[in-house]
């Protein structure tokens, strides 16, 4: 009898030490989610490294293109192996980017005009980063929305959807539009975060054509 | 008594099991994008006090961090997301209605032809809320999409909690 009341204690005991450690671990979560709100409130974009979007370095920037394969408008697999000894722009953009509704103009124009050398755009959608894998109606919406805007901007080159499967593989995309020159080789060359310019884009196109 | 024992081992184990799941995450191993594209912030109020079963307004409070903005409710434009203020189901809270504030107009320096409707700084949300009788930990969505100058943010949902007391 003595010995199972030192048990039952024992046991007690190691209860009541779990107890404790799991209070003590909400309590210490509860605490860092505090301090990660009050960083946030005062949260501001950071200007990215080097000052602005034209001298974004990437830390991808001397390496291979990560590959990829991805679903394009038509529910054709485009794959990077397949623009192998062609400059390629894999251009990040959602539909409700404002910046990248406006540098797609342009970027159509240059890939118009560099065709011939051997450049192609690949035009990749991260429209759903918010959607749930099974919000169906949000995807179908997200496709459809891509297409308008596709269809508005008289997009010539292929368009790929969703680019959030890849986007860790490029750095974590969070922000857009976002812009990787890839030079015929496969190897990163320039990078470009947020709005540039027509002629820093024409020149990053250069840099991966002169590869 | 044995049996007595070896359910109490039996419990032991399985919270054992339990805290070794519930392992602590230390915020700086946490993802850099929590800090960085937490646009919004929820201000107040954390707790209201309303009939139950009637609607009542309540007034939210927001916050979008300096130098950004978030569309309004109604954009501009029909490919921007507006911001978005929910209820989920079975929370003991229903949203009846959500009044949002006009967005402030405003053009951006690289395509001044297009005007966005925008929120800046801090804005309001009037909901108005039927609560069930009792205490309700609400967790209320607000879902947005955030902009500087030159680029652009994912939308994303933050958790609006409240705590209801419908009396």
């Amino acid at each position: 009898m003595r010995r199972n009341t030192i048990v039952l204690t024992a046991v007690l005991f190691i209860l009541a030490i779990f107890a404790w450690a799991g209070w003590a671990n909400w309590e210490y979560r509860r605490q860092a989610a505090e301090k990660l709100l009050a960083g946030a409130g005062q949260g501001e974009l950071v200007p990215a490294p080097g000052g602005d979007a034209m001298n974004y370095v990437s830390p991808l920037n001397g390496k291979p293109a990560p590959a990829f394969a991805l679903q394009n408008l038509s529910g054709g697999k485009i794959s990077l192996a397949g623009y192998k000894g062609k400059a390629v722009m894999i251009n990040f953009w959602a539909t409700w980017c404002g910046p990248c509704k406006v540098e797609t103009p342009w970027i159509v124009e240059l890939r118009n005009k560099y065709a011939a050398q051997g450049f192609e755009v690949l035009g990749v959608d991260t429209e759903g980063d918010d959607l749930a894998a099974s919000d169906k109606a949000g995807w179908a919406k997200a496709e459809t929305n891509a297409n308008k805007f596709v269809t508005e901007m008289k997009v010539p080159y292929p368009v790929l959807l969703d680019g959030d499967s890849i986007s860790r593989d490029y750095g974590g995309l969070d922000d857009l539009p976002a812009s990787f020159f890839v030079d015929r080789s496969g190897k990163i060359v320039a990078a470009s975060v947020g709005l540039t310019s027509e002629s820093d884009i024409e020149g990053n196109i250069k840099k991966a054509l002169a590869n | 008594m044995r049996k007595t024992i070896r359910a109490t081992a039996a419990t032991a184990i399985s919270l054992w099991v339990l805290a070794a799941h519930a392992q602590v995450i230390p915020p700086a191993a946490q993802n850099r994008s929590i800090i960085t594209t937490d646009a919004v912030q929820y201000l107040f109020p954390e707790q209201v006090s309303v009939p139950a079963g009637k609607p009542s307004p309540v007034t939210l409070h927001f916050r979008v961090a300096q130098g950004l903005h978030i569309n309004s409710h109604t954009p501009s434009d029909e490919f921007l997301i507006p911001t978005d203020f929910s209820i989920p189901d079975g929370m003991g809270v229903r949203l009846g209605a959500a009044t949002y504030p006009p967005g402030t107009i405003i053009w951006l320096a690289f395509e001044p032809k297009t005007k966005l409707s925008v929120y800046t700084g801090e804005f309001e949300i009037q909901a108005r809320i039927v609560a069930t009788p009792g205490n309700h930990l609400v967790q209320a969505k607000l879902h947005y999409q955030a902009c500087d100058q030159n680029q652009c943010m994912p939308p994303k949902t933050i958790n609006v909690p409240i705590d209801v007391i419908g009396k």
